[in-house]
């Protein structure tokens, strides 16, 4: 079946560079003329160094930064703050203590100004979706283990039904096993709400068992220094890790992350500046 | 209240009335120095069954209700700006620290005197005893908001009030409910301080009539166990609200 689809959720970034403002004045550059073009319901992991800008990469796209320059495009149209087409899972689950799981899933569509009846038969939806126990509904985020309640927190990004699913690393603190029963269960997910999805990682396995296309980053400023398909067919089981193509896959993001450690600017990300600016033309 | 927790309250105020009781028989000492612990609990029941206290407790509990919404609520719009605010924080903190810097005891003749023996000068020095601590708690809190938390509200477009409402009071109402505390047995010496600055009526009025026209020792020990129940009573009703709002965190 194919990955990519064409439905709502494309996102484009033309040229996209950020800079952070410094206590010295001069700005921090952290994004470096980014372009990137995802179609809508396909799934795009970024990887990079640390530090790198992966995260203010997507906190563009969810809206929460502006670009300094170039554009971030929902659908074709700008991105202008943030969206309820985009749904954001932090790298921690990010839970209001004082409230039960449940008011925290449908805190969304709270502040959206839904009923209250509206919000019970979604958050039975939702609950259902990310397969979270009914039991523990009523429980505030201190009662739960670290693995529910970045179930919550995946479900609090689904509330309004996103059209793009953004990840921050969201399941970096989870232990290796829930980790990749995590992965799976996104991809499951995936295959139901059939958003696009943008998840940055530190896992390599990770980044190939989800995506579609593995982009890797170099250190900051932040540019794309290869754009890696993975050519593995879905449903994608646990075992596809040990298809060949995956191997071969992870040696070559591996090479492009050391190349780039090396300070040394990687063959495919000189060839890829021409070709941004054809792009952009 | 757990009943072992109750069991030592009850303990506590044994051993106290037993040691107060030791000292009257030890020292001597004549009923109008210090009464013992069974004339002035004669004295109080009477004084409540004359009807001698009640219109005088009725007068302070006004003053301290009153005073101490007064001084929670303008708290709390001053804590919240203080928090929020760079200019509204230098404009107003050398106020701040220069009203906590004078004593309200030196303050409260005054107030009278501009305000008059009424109800208006006690509920002026009451809202500001109870002001500092609260707005300093308040400010506190909404400072402790995790700034992820409203990152998180940004990201799903909460406005300006639902931020409010939704993150910056739950997350601050713990330290806010802590200035309370503070604030509300405040609340009650600001009280018998303005009555002991001027007043026809109240608990502070009263023990003053006790000491000096009546000449009734034991009527003053009577007020003073009323003006530590008050305290005691107003300081539990803080923590029942608290533990209903915060309890189960």
């Amino acid at each position: 079946m194919s990955a990519m689809g064409h439905g709502p959720g494309a996102v484009h970034l033309r040229r996209l560079s950020f800079s952070f403002p410094t206590r010295t004045g001069a700005p921090l550059p952290v994004l470096d003329k980014v372009d990137l073009a995802i179609p809508g319901g396909g799934i795009v992991a970024l990887v990079g160094p640390n530090g790198c800008g992966k995260s203010t990469l997507l906190r563009v796209i969810a809206g929460l930064l502006e670009p300094g320059s170039g554009e971030a495009l929902l659908d074709g149209t700008p991105i202008a703050g943030p969206d309820p087409r985009i749904g954001l899972v932090f790298q921690e689950p990010r839970l209001l203590p004082w409230r039960s799981a449940a008011d925290n899933i449908t805190y969304p569509l709270e502040l959206a100004g839904w009923p209250p009846a509206r919000r019970r038969a979604r958050l039975a939806r939702l609950s259902e979706l990310v397969d979270l126990d009914p039991a523990v509904t009523t429980s505030r985020p201190a009662e739960l283990s670290g693995g529910t309640r970045q179930r919550v927190a995946l479900a609090r990004a689904l509330a309004l039904e996103p059209e793009v699913l953004l990840l921050d690393e969201s399941f970096s603190a989870l232990d290796a096993l829930t980790r990749e029963r995590f992965d799976l269960e996104l991809l499951r997910l995936w295959h139901r709400a059939a958003t696009t999805i943008v998840i940055v990682t530190h896992s390599i396995p990770e980044a190939i068992l989800i995506a579609d296309r593995v982009v890797v980053l170099s250190a900051r400023p932040a540019r794309i220094v290869a754009d890696i398909t993975i050519d593995l067919p879905r449903p994608r089981t646990i075992a596809a890790l040990d298809d060949p193509a995956a191997g071969r896959a992870s040696h070559r993001i591996r090479a492009f992350l050391e190349d780039d450690e090396g300070g040394e600017i990687a063959g495919e990300r000189a060839a890829s500046i021409p070709l941004a600016r054809e792009l952009a033309s | 209240m757990t009943r072992s927790a109750a069991l030592s309250v009850v303990a506590a105020f044994a051993v106290f009335v037993l040691v107060w009781k030791a000292v009257v028989v030890v020292s001597g000492l004549p009923s109008f120095i210090l009464p013992a612990p069974e004339t002035v609990a004669v004295r109080f029941v009477d004084a409540w069954r004359d009807g001698t206290i009640e219109p005088h407790l009725g007068t302070t509990l006004i003053e301290v209700g009153l005073g101490f919404a007064v001084g929670v609520a303008l708290a709390l719009i001053a804590g919240y700006g203080l928090a929020r605010s760079v200019l509204v924080e230098r404009l107003l903190s050398p106020y701040l620290v220069a009203a906590q810097a004078i004593p309200i005891l030196a303050l409260a003749p005054l107030l009278v005197l501009w305000f008059g023996n009424g109800l208006l000068s006690k509920v002026i020095i009451c809202s500001l005893i109870v002001f500092f601590p609260v707005a300093v708690a308040t400010m506190v809190g909404i400072r402790s908001v995790d700034a992820r938390l409203l990152e998180l509200g940004r990201s799903l477009r909460a406005t300006r009030r639902q931020v409010l409402l939704t993150l910056e009071v739950p997350a601050a109402l713990p330290n806010i409910l802590g200035g309370m505390r503070v604030g509300v047995t405040l609340a009650v010496v600001g009280a018998l301080v303005g009555e002991w600055a001027g007043a026809n009526q109240g608990l502070g009025v009263l023990i003053n009539l006790a000491r000096g026209s009546l000449f009734d020792i034991p009527l003053m020990f009577a007020t003073l166990v009323t003006i530590a129940l008050v305290g005691i009573v107003l300081y539990l009703m803080v923590v029942v609200v608290e533990r209903r709002l915060v309890g189960n965190r």
